[in-house]
């Protein structure tokens, strides 16, 4: 599903945000990643989910070398990846049905089909008063759930979440988990960024570490991490 | 669902505000430009029509009192000459009484016979599907009528058509340039869009928009200000044109010809808000395209 081979990456010519990145998540695992403020967890991400290309090393999606990928076949490949931003970025000047449909929209799937999807996601999330809202008009967790409606209306492949609790207390990012793990049962792959290792650490799960520019991996039920340089599984 | 609502909201900020006016006035100069050109080719066929097949054949007296048995002997030998050849569909001679009165404007009352001696003149209406050997035809006039003078009116068609294909290439330069700037203006305000809205396509481009997902989204918006710019511009040409049409008809200028357009050129005139549309679209368009492989 995602398959880092000695990846490494840095902004510009500034340092190398982590370096010799080596891991593979198989299709329908979930795995977190942890790490201090700072230590690339968003980086890391949006390698995963196509907003980045590797400075080093090679990354894969869906069996495919994302630096061959042509701009068109890297927007399909995205089509097949939901993702939670951190900071939601919902389009303040859509309502919340017209921003969950918009990746259905965007692959060009019938306004009939379209609407009758979002209703029913939106109740699900239990945002069904809130189908006409603007997000500016929904508290932070109502864009919270519109942004999670909107990252699995396409039925992805692969869930990928950066901080998706860093705005909501505990209660409800323990629910949230809950149902990241129902759509990961249902056989998405899913990949959570946090910082609160409390939390993770309630989920029996593997742990992907990053820290001091290196990725390390923790396997469910153990504490001690050890580093993923050079070719374990997941 | 708003399907036909923009995901980009282009209504949030100004950039494009001035945009209307710009191609409105494009397309009022356009307008004008276009109906330049039609009037210009409507002189051109005038005059072509008017002149073509006809030529003037004019025999100086060969002294001022020369009388007017030799005169009218010349001018038989000329008509002869002329009715005998093919090609040659009439030959009149212009009555001196006539020609007084064209004169007398410029010259004044009874200033002509006595003190300027007016040649005969004798206009030739000549076949345009199968024209005489003109050089021929004048070469034997020539011999039979010394003196003899012809005028072809080429040359003067020639300058006048010179003249008419500069006005119009003139006005096709105008649009050339007022419609370049309109392209300029609209890959300004199109890479300002992308600028104000680069969040908004960042998102779209992560939730799986091709480029020609986004392009569409700036060439729809594009469009609908080409076509309300272009509207504007039509509102503001058709009085213009229907006045300065007005003027034409009531100057009483023979050689300016009536500026009523016809259906055809009206339906040229109407389409150019389409044309401003489209080329506001497409240029908004390849802006996109070529912009998005360099920002994402």
């Amino acid at each position: 599903m995602v398959r880092f081979e000695d990846a490494g990456f840095r902004y510009g010519s500034g340092p190398f945000v982590f370096q010799d990145a080596t891991f593979h998540l198989e299709p329908g695992s979930f795995h977190f990643v942890l790490g201090a403020s700072g230590a690339g967890k968003s980086s890391l991400l949006k390698l995963m989910y196509l907003a980045l290309s590797p400075t080093l090393g090679r990354v894969s999606l869906f069996g495919r070398s994302v630096s061959e990928l042509t701009r068109n076949e890297l927007a399909n490949m995205r089509r097949r990846i939901g993702v939670i931003f951190q900071d939601f970025r919902l389009l303040d000047h859509l309502s919340a049905m017209e921003n969950v449909a918009l990746p259905l929209r965007v692959s060009g799937q019938h306004d009939e089909r379209v609407q009758q999807h979002v209703i029913e996601l939106l109740a699900w999330v239990g945002l069904a008063e809130q189908l006409q809202a603007l997000p500016p008009t929904l508290s932070g967790g109502e864009q919270q759930r519109v942004a999670i409606a909107r990252a699995v209306i396409g039925r992805p492949s692969l869930l990928i979440a950066d901080e998706p609790t860093g705005n909501v207390d505990d209660r409800i990012a323990v629910r949230l988990l809950y149902l990241f793990e129902e759509l990961n049962k249902m056989g998405t792959t899913v990949v959570i960024a946090t910082h609160n290792e409390g939390l993770a650490a309630r989920f029996a799960q593997p742990i992907l570490r990053l820290q001091d520019g290196q990725v390390r991996y923790v396997a469910p039920g153990y504490r001690r991490s050890f580093s993923l340089a050079r070719g374990s599984g997941s | 669902m708003a399907s036909a609502h923009l995901d980009v909201p282009f209504d949030r900020d100004g950039s494009a505000r001035f945009l209307p006016w710009l191609i409105g006035f494009m397309v009022y100069l356009a307008a004008l430009s276009l109906v330049s050109a039609l009037a210009m080719n409507k002189i051109l066929d005038r005059w072509d029509s008017g002149l073509a097949g006809q030529l003037t054949l004019q025999i100086p007296p060969s002294q001022p009192t020369e009388p007017l048995d030799r005169r009218e002997r010349r001018l038989d030998r000329a008509i002869e000459i002329l009715t005998s050849t093919a090609g040659v569909t009439g030959a009149v001679v212009l009555d001196p009484a006539d020609m007084n009165k064209l004169l007398v404007p410029w010259l004044g009352e009874g200033a002509l016979e006595e003190d300027l001696p007016l040649p005969d003149l004798i206009a030739v209406q000549l076949d345009p599907s199968a024209p005489p050997d003109l050089e021929e035809l004048q070469f034997r006039l020539a011999e039979a009528v010394p003196g003899i003078e012809s005028d072809g009116h080429q040359a003067y068609l020639a300058r006048l058509l010179s003249l008419t294909r500069s006005i119009q290439i003139g006005a096709a330069v105008v649009v050339l340039l007022v419609g370049l700037s309109a392209v300029l203006a609209v890959v300004f305000v199109t890479n300002t869009g992308l600028s104000i809205h680069r969040h908004v396509i960042e998102v779209l481009h992560m939730i799986g928009a091709h480029d020609d997902y986004v392009a569409q989204q700036f060439q729809r918006y594009a469009f609908k200000l080409g076509l309300r710019g272009g509207f504007l511009g039509l509102v503001l040409a058709v009085p213009t044109v229907l006045l300065v049409g007005r003027q034409f008809d009531a100057s009483d200028v023979t050689l300016l010809p009536n500026l009523a357009l016809s259906p055809v050129d009206w339906a040229a005139v109407a389409l150019l808000p389409l044309i401003a549309a489209v080329i506001a679209m497409m240029t908004a368009r390849f802006t996109v395209l070529r912009t998005l492989v360099q920002l994402l």
